[in-house]
């Protein structure tokens, strides 16, 4: 049984190993171009080249770093909005079937329209009401696709936990509002954890809402990165050293987040 | 000290019921960022509005949408993204539920695992686009170097497996993510029945068809869906890599869609395109939604 | 009744954070959208970032001292994003931008959709402006139906880049005179061009690095092979004559090249594959933007030790494919006055000067005859290679549409070099859909 147990840890390992090195390749490129001078950078298969900082220097001294704090700001923003609205809609429609499926598929269809079309109305809505050109007018434009799919996560989420909790819960005598809010939404830490990070990443990568809606230095982090690419070309070494600074914290800060993704402590605690 | 809090009874005899007010909250906030949009593209296909003529517009009825249908360039496009679309998202899905199901087991450093595979979904898609563009550059890529020196030589931008290389781009950055959502759904599991499973002497395959898998379901349901509604709207990588190219072979319906209202300002046609885009998508939700239903109910 | 209106703001709560949180840190996160009209002027200003940015920023320094009462915000921009960006701040009432760039392509529909103000009246006003001295088929590409909407801000008309050093080489020339049965030198026909890519190809260094990219890439470059077989996109009367034979052997002949010696598998190929491609020393040839060669030839720069190596030439056939960025003031600012000053002291013969000596791309003909920009900047032959390169030079496409055109005929032409459709196919169909967005618009 041990025997079977380390077994089957040693070919999880592999297996992890393995996607490791397939997500871990481009970046080992992406690493090497930012030690690159223009030269350089244009020899991909030349390893005898002499590294330096140049486009680290000037990534750190350009307005990346701010623009990553924008991004931040919008991102958690945008997952903070969603959830906190997103959750008990999505536990309405999972334990009352609320208008029943059609009313699920209202709320996400309007998400299947592009950007490109819903830009020009989200445009001069936001020039009318003097949010141009700010964060919020970048966090209201990613509402309005990831606020739909943090519903549809937790409906499924919340269709995965079995009803007796909740029940249970009600008839030791909690209101609806603590057996949702008591009861279930510890037992879906993990679900909440998982819905706010992907609600993050949607909104951090985002780039067509945020060029046309934010400006100056409201501008975002995936703007700034666009701009790398030039009339003269893609500035390579710098856009490298920008994205890997970029997704260091993001380490720091999922391996924080999913420390917590695990499942909480429900189960009719709540007694009273 | 608790929150002051109201017994349901009496709300529900003198206010909106409990699961409408549930809802409010995100009723407002969608209403507030989408209702004007909504409104006004429905508006716009409906007429031919242009984006340089915006104050010269006519009513032109149903006529955009009329036009969709012999228009070929925009049935390629919706035939490539779903081709895209279930290419990029039936490997992500594949790979994602084994990664997940890795790190739900109590793997060594699984902590470390998850923070640093996640990690592709936290680049811009524009930029992996680019890098990619020129990874797999026949002459300035490594991975084609790489590949020839063991006697493979690849194509990745021909007509042949452009979208397919395209498709690809998706796995290697969102993967990550099929499994993050995944992964949520395998920690939500109570671990009762997989209990009385071990009691049985059930496999861990049993285990995993028999109940992780129905039990799974409205998450996997929920995350396929979220991971293809998001996956139609690629058009990042088509933009930085071919675009659309060769011929119309890589070309997206978000990109097509774009092209045609913004490049071409003809905004009124691009609005017509957007609805019926909706309309295909939704097919396709709808379907799955009640193929995955049925199969929990039999 | 109390504990009810508890528990509604209990199940409101989350919704209520929202507003508040959004209420109050409205302020400090609210961009200063329009300040008002205190004394100096600011004029917003949105700007490509490439090196010719810097160029500008940098005389700008100069422009606020002379003029306290005028300050210049940039907003720099990518390249793609810059028309999206202009476009939509067209469609506010109020102007986000006081200062534009706009690309050819986009200039007649632009100026036709009203967003563009007029310029005839103040550069009239403006004592030595000289438009007359932009080089003839810039100037040309501002003027929308007699009225002037535009000042040039810089060309990108096409060259041909070449490897001097392979082509002084005695031993390649010695080859190329055995095989071909005459000397080696710089291809001024498309059948040379096309001899003169084999022959290298055959050496082990790829002819031309080409642009075959679906859209704009493939059309701005194959349009040089079209001048250069004496065909064009319409003839003087406006008819569509793309299709006609000299298309027909312009497309076979760059299909020809593609195929015989260009990089294998470069059908994405754009702009920045082909310079990377040419500065590491892979490719003899290309037709690209006449800047590049000062960059290549940069010590420190993109090609290294190749550094100097390079020269440009007309392209083939001598007809060259012009693109240009222009100076505009959107009509919907109220700072059109102060706007001009800006440009027109930007572009005045003095100041253009000091701009085309620290590095950018000239645009005026007494710039690139002044014996003082040679010697300060990248010496006589360039600036009268591209003097002439600008005197015989056509926009990309002109006229409402021409983004479509440019994009869709684009795709045939990939189309057709990636073995999809054939030559005649590729050609009518693209000549077709050409009609169909004439005949539209």
């Amino acid at each position: 049984m041990k025997f079977r147990r380390y077994a089957g840890d040693a070919a999880a390992l592999f297996i992890l190993c393995a996607a490791l090195v397939a997500v871990f390749f481009p970046y080992m490129f992406i690493l090497i171009a930012s030690l690159k001078d223009a030269a350089a950078i244009n020899r991909p298969l030349d390893w005898g080249f002499t590294p330096t900082l140049a486009n680290w220097a000037a990534v750190v001294r350009s307005d990346i770093p701010r623009q990553a704090w924008n991004s931040l700001v919008v991102g958690a923003l945008t997952a903070a909005i969603s959830l906190a609205t997103g959750a008990p809609a999505a536990y309405a429609f999972s334990r009352f079937r609320v208008g029943g499926d059609a009313a699920r598929f209202v709320v996400l269809s309007a998400q299947m329209l592009p950007p490109a079309v819903l830009i020009v109305p989200l445009f001069l809505l936001m020039y009318n009401i003097r949010l141009l050109n700010t964060l919020w007018a970048v966090t209201a434009a990613h509402l309005t696709f990831i606020l739909p799919f943090v519903v549809w996560f937790l409906i499924g989420f919340f269709d995965d936990i079995p009803r007796d909790l909740e029940e249970q819960a009600m008839v030791d005598g909690c209101t609806q509002w603590q057996a949702f809010y008591r009861v279930l939404l510890p037992t879906a830490r993990p679900g909440l954890g998982a819905a706010a990070l992907f609600a993050f990443i949607l909104s951090w990568n985002d780039l067509f809402y945020a060029l046309l809606l934010s400006g100056g230095d409201s501008r975002t982090l995936p703007v700034g990165v666009a701009g790398y690419w030039t009339f003269r070309g893609v500035e390579l070494g710098q856009m490298s050293a920008a994205i890997l600074l970029s997704i260091t914290p993001m380490i720091v800060l999922s391996f924080l987040v999913q420390r917590y993704l695990v499942r909480g402590f429900g189960g009719g605690i709540v007694k009273g | 000290m608790r929150p002051p809090l109201l017994h349901s009874r009496s709300v529900d005899e003198t206010m909106i019921p409990f699961k409408y007010r549930l809802l409010l909250p995100m009723a407002v906030t969608l209403a507030a960022v989408l209702i004007y949009p909504l409104l006004f593209s429905l508006w716009a296909s409906l007429h031919d509005y242009r984006l340089t003529a915006v104050g010269d517009v006519r009513w032109v009825g149903l006529e955009h949408y009329a036009a969709l249908a012999t228009n070929r360039s925009f049935w390629n496009a919706m035939r490539n993204t779903v081709i895209f679309v279930a290419v990029a998202v039936g490997l992500e899905f594949a790979l994602g539920f084994l990664l997940a199901i890795l790190l739900h087991r109590a793997t060594p450093f699984r902590h470390v695992f998850r923070a640093l595979l996640l990690t592709p979904a936290f680049i811009t898609p524009i930029a992996v686009g680019l890098i990619f563009r020129f990874l797999l550059n026949s002459q300035l890529g490594v991975i084609p170097h790489l590949l020839r020196s063991v006697g493979v030589d690849v194509d990745w931008f021909g007509p042949n497996l452009a979208l397919f290389s395209l498709a690809l781009i998706d796995v290697w950055q969102w993967t990550p993510f099929m499994m993050l959502l995944l992964l949520a759904g395998l920690e939500a599991l109570p671990p009762e029945p997989f209990e009385a499973a071990r009691v049985d002497g059930a496999t861990g395959w049993q285990a995993l068809r028999h109940i992780t898998f129905p039990l799974m379901r409205p998450v996997i349901l929920a995350s396929l869906l979220i991971r293809m509604l998001d996956a139609f709207k690629v058009y990042e990588y088509v933009y930085a890599i071919t675009r659309g190219g060769p011929g119309e072979s890589t070309e997206t319906i978000q990109y097509h869609i774009y092209r045609v209202g913004f490049l071409y300002y003809r905004a009124g046609e691009a609005a017509a395109m957007a609805y019926v885009l909706m309309a295909v998508i939704l097919l396709f939700v709808v379907v799955l939604f009640y193929v995955v239903r049925r199969e929990a109910t039999s | 009744m109390k504990t009810q209106l508890r528990s509604i703001y209990k199940l409101f709560a989350p919704w209520l954070l929202v507003v508040a949180l959004v209420l109050s840190a409205c302020a400090p996160m609210t961009a200063p959208a329009q300040p008002p009209s205190a004394q100096p002027v600011t004029l917003t200003v949105i700007m490509e970032q490439v090196p010719d940015y810097d160029i500008v920023a940098e005389l700008t320094k100069r422009f606020e001292a002379e003029h306290p009462d005028v300050r210049i915000r940039f907003d720099p921009m990518p390249y793609d994003a810059m028309r999206d960006k202009i476009l939509t701040s067209f469609l506010a009432p109020q102007a986000t931008y006081d200062v534009i760039i706009v690309d050819n392509p986009w200039m007649d529909e632009f100026a036709k959709a009203g967003f563009l103000a007029p310029l005839d009246d103040y550069i009239a006003a403006q004592e030595g402006y000289n438009l007359q001295d932009f080089v003839e088929p810039l100037r040309a590409i501002g003027e929308v139906d007699g009225q002037l909407y535009g000042v040039p801000y810089y060309n990108y008309a096409l060259g041909l880049i070449v490897r001097q050093d392979l082509f002084d080489d005695p031993s390649n020339q010695e080859k190329f005179q055995a095989e071909y049965g005459r000397p080696l030198t710089i291809p001024t026909t498309l059948e040379e061009y096309l001899e003169v890519g084999q022959f290298f190809m055959a050496q082990g260094i790829y002819g031309a690095a080409m642009q075959p990219q679906r859209g704009y890439k493939v059309f701005e470059e194959w349009k040089n092979w079209l001048y250069a077989a004496g065909g064009n996109l319409m003839d003087a009367e406006g008819n569509v004559i793309l299709d006609n034979e000299a298309g027909q052997k312009a497309l076979e002949m760059y299909i020809e090249m593609y195929k015989t010696a260009a990089p294998p598998n470069s059908l994405n190929w754009g702009f920045d594959e082909a310079l990377r491609a040419m500065a590491a020393g892979e490719a003899a040839t290309m037709l690209s933007y006449n800047w590049m060669l000062p960059t290549l030839n940069k010590a420190d720069g993109p090609a290294g030790d190749l550094a100097g190596a390079f020269a440009l030439y007309e392209p083939p056939g001598g007809k060259a494919v012009l693109g240009a960025w222009h100076w505009a003031i959107p009509a919907n600012t109220a700072n059109k006055d102060a706007a001009w000053r800006y440009i027109g002291w930007l572009t005045s013969p003095a100041v253009d000067k000091e701009r085309v000596i620290l590095g950018g791309a000239p645009i005026r003909t007494s710039v690139m005859n002044d014996p003082e920009v040679w010697e300060k900047g990248f010496g006589r032959e360039y600036y009268e290679t591209v003097l002439r390169i600008l005197e015989d030079a056509e926009p990309l496409a002109r006229g409402q549409s021409a983004e479509e055109i440019i994009n869709e005929v684009g795709t045939y032409l990939n189309s057709a070099v990636a073995g999809e459709m054939s030559v005649a196919e590729a050609l009518s169909a693209a000549a077709a859909k050409v009609r169909e967005i004439l005949a539209r618009s």
